[in-house]
């Protein structure tokens, strides 16, 4: 696993599909993703257009600024958000 | 009903919804129904920029140095863009500033149309500086078969709701007898419709039809070639995603039911033909990109992979309003643009746009036979 956290009780599940990556709270989900090698679309890498918009199938994310994208429910936008949970994550909402 | 430039009724612009309540009076952003917009205006404002700040010198030389078809490419897109962006300069405006009812949401459509306006003024600093009369591209976009196709699909939602609103704010509700129209039916829910309508379409303008310009303007500077204008474009693609929020917003917040409860009711109604507008788009921006590589292909793109770029940046755009991404791509086929695209390094000297450059070799090595069966090299 790449990413390794100081504090090991804040390390994270998120199921993508059948894969597993495990993430932080030190940083927003889309840079850990790439680090374990999984492209997710994205434009901005601030919260303002929305590319990197994933379904979240289960779990919790945050954001420490209200991103200006609209979030629609069951979406998170990667760039952005923290994860808080353990979390299943899609794509599309219909792959 | 007409239209007041400041209306002298009272009442509380916190209650009006985005559109179709009271004329806006008073310019007042200390309250804020939608404060999204209020932060739209603050980001858009932040992003200014000057065309003829970006030095094009090394550009002009470098597009003397293409070969025909890559030349032909690279003005197409730019008749393209100018296209696009002549009319989001003023159709925001025209359109919307009549039957908009709250004061950020008004000052929001003016700041993004404004900055329509830089793009179009880029265009002609890049013009001027690679050709030598302006004229010969600028006419053309008239001419066009394949830009006055586009054209028509482009403008067609904001003039159908410009000529509903110009009635109802002159002859009222009513069936109205138009020269060269014949009866047209103005009514508020035909109104809200038309106005739904145009969101979509607008929203597919500055989410989906930019894009197959943008990938040919980086897939040149991946080669270190035109690199003031892949700087230029850089600027107007972290615009265009601002704009495409901003009619996300209005598109959810339509759909929602939170603003006017009508509004909701159509969005369902009008759905079919939201996929419609989102489809056709799609099927026009494949073809753009045939009629592109018509003469040739450049490194690392052909029309195949472009048309599939088409249908996985639709299928975003469809799934960030509510819409079911319907098409078969759902990975994207030219991940290297999205470092184009991100906006932190803007102001990057052109030489460091060398770094991604293997990118191109990378994807360039994905493709099989099967892939260059559409273009001659
Ligand atoms: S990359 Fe733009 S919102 Fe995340
Ligand atoms: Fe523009
Ligand atoms: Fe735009």
């Amino acid at each position: 696993m790449t990413a390794i956290s100081n504090n090991q009780d804040l390390l994270h599940r998120v199921l993508l599909g059948k894969k597993e990556i495990l993430v932080t709270e030190d940083e927003p989900l889309l840079a850990q993703l790439e680090r374990a090698g999984i492209l997710v679309e994205y434009q901005c890498r601030e919260g303002y257009c929305s590319s990197c918009s994933l379904k979240l199938l289960r779990g919790n994310v945050i954001y420490l600024e209200e991103p200006l994208a609209w979030v629609q429910s069951g979406y998170l936008l990667a760039c952005c958000a923290i994860v808080k949970s353990d979390i299943e994550i899609a794509f599309f909402s219909n792959n | 009903m007409s239209y007041s430039t400041f209306n002298r009724k009272r009442f509380d612009s916190m209650k009006e919804p985005m559109f179709f309540g009271e004329n806006v009076n008073v310019a007042r952003y200390d309250q804020q129904k939608h404060p999204i917009f209020e932060k739209l205006i603050e980001k858009q404002l932040s992003f200014f920029w000057r065309p003829e700040e970006v030095d094009l010198s090394s550009d002009r030389k470098d597009f003397q140095r293409l070969e025909a078809h890559e030349q032909h490419i690279f003005l197409s897109n730019l008749k393209y863009q100018t296209l696009l962006d002549s009319v989001q300069g003023r159709s925001p405006n025209v359109a919307l500033l009549p039957i908009v009812s709250i004061p950020e949401l008004e000052t929001w459509i003016e700041t993004w149309s404004f900055s329509e306006t830089i793009h179009s003024r880029s265009y002609t600093h890049i013009i001027r500086n690679i050709v030598n009369d302006p004229s010969l591209v600028f006419d053309d976009i008239t001419e066009n078969a394949e830009i006055t196709k586009r054209a028509e699909s482009v403008s067609k939602w904001y003039d159908d709701l410009i000529l509903l609103v110009g009635l109802y704010n002159t002859l009222g509700p009513g069936v109205h007898n138009v020269p060269g129209k014949g009866e047209v039916d103005v009514n508020l829910k035909a109104l809200k419709k038309a106005l739904y309508l145009t969101m979509v379409s607008v929203n597919v303008l500055e989410a989906i039809r930019f894009y197959v310009s943008f990938a040919c303007s980086f897939a040149f500077a991946e080669r270190t070639l035109m690199e003031g204008n892949a700087k230029i474009i850089k600027l107007i693609a972290r615009d265009e995603a601002l704009h495409l929020t901003g009619t996300q917003h209005i598109l959810n917040l339509m759909a929602s039911g939170k603003d006017d409860p009508e509004m909701e009711e159509i969005a369902k109604e009008c759905e079919d033909e939201a996929y419609q507008i989102f489809f056709e788009a799609a099927e026009q921006e494949k073809e753009w990109a045939s009629y592109l590589f018509k003469d040739g292909s450049m490194i690392g793109l052909n029309a195949q992979i472009l048309g599939q770029y088409v249908e996985y940046i639709t299928n975003i755009r469809m799934q960030a309003i509510g819409l079911l991404p319907t098409f078969e791509t759902k990975h994207n086929p030219i991940p290297w643009i999205n470092a184009w695209l991100v906006s932190d390094n803007v102001q990057v000297a052109p030489q460091e746009a060398e770094i991604s450059s293997y990118l191109v070799g990378q994807i360039d090595n994905d493709l099989d036979e099967s892939d260059f069966d559409d273009f001659d090299l």
